[in-house]
């Protein structure tokens, strides 16, 4: 035997994409080549390879060896090629029997041949069960690997384990089982006190999926409020954990969990942090790591106002594409916008107790930062207080798990009707079931110029989660006229 | 039941000081009707001719302007009655059986003392409260207009007969009030016009009708302060608005305040002193919010089901009923 060729893993973007690794042992000649776009960390493979076949006890075998990455348009980096490289070499070198080849692997090899984790492990569980073949991967990766269902993972910790796990000599273990539950670490709404109407802002915006603004003093409160959405929003289902977990691999982090994604950027943060990019092989940014969850802007107005308007689209499509040399990548965005601002630049404008010193043209300038088609896209906006002692002091506000139960209802009254109310167009709010007294309370209001038309869309959008958090098929007089009071200034 | 004699002199509109030494001398109100009709003092044809006349003629002519006489003994009920002679009061309207909270306060009042009023008047009205008031120019009228946006009950005291109006301005407002179920009353009879020595009088019975006072815009010699001085001697709570220091019109309110007033330093701290309760969740919620405004929290806060407050600040502000702005929830005319 002089070729071998085992599998391996990359992921593209979010996709999962089998790698092919080829093993070719040609004339005696002691050369070891790999080809196939490998990046420096895997030209390195050759010598840690070398190394932990040796360490292992096998011979490394003195003829020309060539290890190809295929496709080979396919940019590869680090070291998780190591472990399917070397399972190759051996048996093309018929060092050890044919199906030790059979199987997809990830994992770096140390020196001494024991097996590191490393990321990607989510993709290999992919393609393998894609493929039917069994997995092998270090522990880490191995957990990570194991989260796809139908993934036969094996968890090893040396290449010689390795090659008795391939081979079937020996059972290795399963990893445990890795999605998290959710609420482990999700704060709880019942920490609020007071605040009613951002409370109840935050549950609209939960149940409809509707962009949040928070408007208000610093220590009013809009951080944890904000950081209360996901406890209140339906956990992840299998398909979304997953979904979720290949774009935080892609950022070549962890995520497994069914805790949906918070994610809260400083407004510092550059432009391919927040959507995405970068050299090489594109990561995804900060909107797209909020795939499913919340991406929570505070101090919006501080936010480069190019920034902004770069996470518009994003936004609007629910995907980001990037393109890059060689290569293009899509990353989904569906997430949920959480944004918090002070109402003037000191902060205390409209405050209890601290007076604002700013001046009108100070404000204007503040608002005017903030002014634009992203502003738009928030269709409730509140603006939150900072609570009086007696509020400390007050009935602790519903836990999330209540808040959540009429959530997951109304957004089951969403999905039968097809689309989730903050992303409905003008056209299906034309067709909305408004009842009689609802719509001409709608057009009092348009009447009087207190909605514009953009304004106009933003309160059918809400009046209709407000009708479907109370179980109404129609929208009826009072859902329309609470909508009415989440309009905010801005 | 009116005595008739009672009806009869105080249809002569003597200012208190004549009345009390006409009875003093003559010894009773048949007695001083008898001596106004040989001349006793100068008086109007009308008022003689109403000395004349029966007790049905008399009532005619107060229904003519949609008047009645009420006598002394059915006013001021828990309340101590003024020193001076009374007869009764000529009311249009229904006069509230409970004492009310005065206002006053200068005639020529700045913006700043007119949204206070305003602003108390609401208040006053929105927590059931009966606002007293004059009718005047400045801050009687402003506290009255607030009572009657907010849907409330007042009493405007006059100095001149019911059925004339001054300023002429307020004649709607007046209307309004009564209709709203307060009153419009004075000593004087029906036709009696304005004239500047019959408004000191009233003072006496807007702190007569009044449980607690409130001043707030005052120079320091004016009719407000006045009231304010006969309310402390008679025992009623009196509390002040601060004013400018280098203001005229703030100079009695804030002299007031430095003999020992209750200074008022913001419109809750009126909930307290006078111990008002926001009306029943039924009440118009636009009432309990004056152009001064409150918190769309706290008026969830306080709301028994703050949900449908919410549903209720949506409908009163697509009614134009309030303006909500930042939050602050204004209440609007």
């Amino acid at each position: 035997m002089f070729f071998a060729s085992t599998t391996s893993a990359a992921l593209v973007g979010v996709r999962p994409h089998p790698v092919r690794v080829e093993a070719f042992i040609g004339e005696p000649k002691n050369t070891f080549t790999l080809v196939g776009l490998p990046d420096t960390a895997v030209r390195e493979a050759r010598d840690r390879v070398r190394s932990a076949i040796q360490a292992s006890g096998y011979g490394f075998p003195t003829r020309r060896v060539t290890v190809n990455l295929a496709p080979a348009d396919l940019p590869k980096g680090g070291s998780a090629y190591d472990l399917p490289i070397a399972l190759g070499i051996l048996s093309a070198a018929g060092i050890v029997p044919p199906q030790a080849a059979r199987v997809v692997a990830v994992g770096e090899l140390a020196l001494d041949g024991s097996v590191r984790s490393v990321s990607g492990g989510l993709a290999a569980g992919l393609v393998a069960a894609e493929r039917g073949l069994p997995c092998i991967a270090a522990s880490e990766t191995a957990r990570e690997a194991g989260a796809v269902p139908g993934a036969d993972v094996r968890v090893v910790t040396t290449l010689t384990e390795a090659v008795e796990v391939a081979t079937g000599r020996t059972q290795a273990p399963a990893p445990p089982p890795v999605v998290a539950d959710p609420d482990g670490d999700v704060p709880d709404l019942a920490d609020v006190r007071g605040q009613f109407q951002a409370r109840r802002a935050l549950e609209i915006a939960a149940a409809g999926g509707h962009h949040l603004l928070l408007s208000g003093p610093p220590g009013a409160g809009k951080t944890m409020l904000a950081r209360r959405l996901p406890g209140i929003l339906p956990p992840l289902d299998e398909d979304e954990v997953l979904e979720v977990a290949c774009v935080h691999a892609a950022g070549r982090r962890t995520r497994l969990s069914r805790t949906r994604p918070f994610r809260a950027p400083h407004h510092s943060a550059s432009l391919v942090a927040l959507v995405g990019g970068g050299s090489g092989m594109p990561v995804p940014g900060e909107v797209s790591l909020a795939h499913r969850g919340v991406l929570f802007l505070d101090e919006l107005a501080e936010f480069p106002p190019s920034i902004l308007d770069a996470l518009r689209q994003p936004i609007e499509d629910g995907t980001i594409t990037i393109a890059r040399k060689g290569i293009t990548v899509t990353f989904p965005a569906v997430c949920q916008l959480v944004a918090a601002t002070n109402p003037c630049p000191c902060g205390y404008r409209g405050d209890r107790k601290r007076s604002c010193r700013c001046t009108s043209a100070a404000v204007g300038r503040y608002r005017r930062r903030l002014s634009g088609p992203l502003l738009d896209r928030f269709d409730l906006r509140v603006q939150v207080w900072r609570p009086d002692a007696d509020e400390f002091l007050a009935r602790p506000g519903e836990p999330s798990a209540v808040v959540r139960a009429r959530v997951v209802d109304a957004r089951r009254r969403q999905r039968l009707r097809g689309v989730a109310n903050g992303r409905l167009t003008r056209a299906a709010l034309d067709a909305l079931e408004i009842e009689g007294d609802a719509s001409k309370l709608l057009g009092e209001a348009l009447a009087a110029g207190k909605v514009t038309a953009r304004g106009f869309d933003r309160v059918r959008r809400v009046a209709r989660t407000i009708a479907d958090l109370a179980g109404s098929d129609a929208v009826g007089v009072e859902h329309v006229a609470e909508a009415l009071t989440f309009r905010g200034q801005w | 039941m009116v005595n008739e004699a009672h009806l009869r002199l105080a249809h002569a509109g003597l200012d208190p000081a004549r009345l009390g030494r006409l009875l003093g001398e003559t010894g009773s109100a048949a007695a001083a009707v008898r001596a106004l009709v040989a001349g006793r003092y100068r008086l109007g044809d009308d008022a003689v001719e109403a000395l004349k006349c029966s007790t049905a003629a008399l009532a005619a002519r107060l229904q003519a302007v949609g008047a009645r006489f009420v006598p002394r003994i059915e006013l001021f009920a828990d309340l101590t009655p003024p020193e001076d002679p009374l007869l009764g009061l000529f009311v249009r309207g229904s006069l509230p059986p409970v004492p009310g909270v005065a206002v006053v306060g200068s005639r020529r009042a700045t913006r700043y003392g007119l949204g206070v009023a305003e602003a108390i008047g609401r208040r006053l009205a929105a927590a059931g409260r009966v606002v007293v008031s004059g009718l005047a120019r400045g801050i009687d009228g402003a506290a009255h207009r607030g009572c009657v946006a907010a849907g409330g009950v007042g009493v405007a005291v006059l100095g001149l007969g019911i059925d004339v109006w001054y300023p002429a301005e307020h004649r709607t407002l007046g209307e309004e009030l009564v209709a709203g179920g307060g009153a419009v009353v004075s000593e004087y009879p029906p036709g009696t016009p304005p004239a500047p020595w019959r408004f000191p009088c009233r003072n006496r019975l807007i702190v007569g009708l009044s449980a607690a006072v409130i001043v707030v815009e005052a120079a320091a010699k004016s009719g407000a302060l006045i009231t304010a001085r006969e309310a402390l001697e008679r025992g009623r709570d009196v509390y002040v608005v601060p004013g400018d220091i280098d203001r005229p019109t703030s100079e009695g309110c804030n002299r007031l305040i430095q003999d020992g007033a209750h200074p008022i330093c913001g419109l809750d701290d009126l909930d307290e002193l006078l111990d008002l309760r926001l009306g029943p969740a039924g009440r118009d919620l636009s009432t309990q919010v004056g152009p001064v405004g409150r918190p769309v929290e706290d008026l969830l806060a306080e709301a028994e089901d703050p949900r449908a407050r919410l549903v209720e600040l949506g409908r009163l502000e697509a009614a134009g009923k309030v303006r909500i702005e930042e939050g602050i929830v204004y209440g609007l005319e």
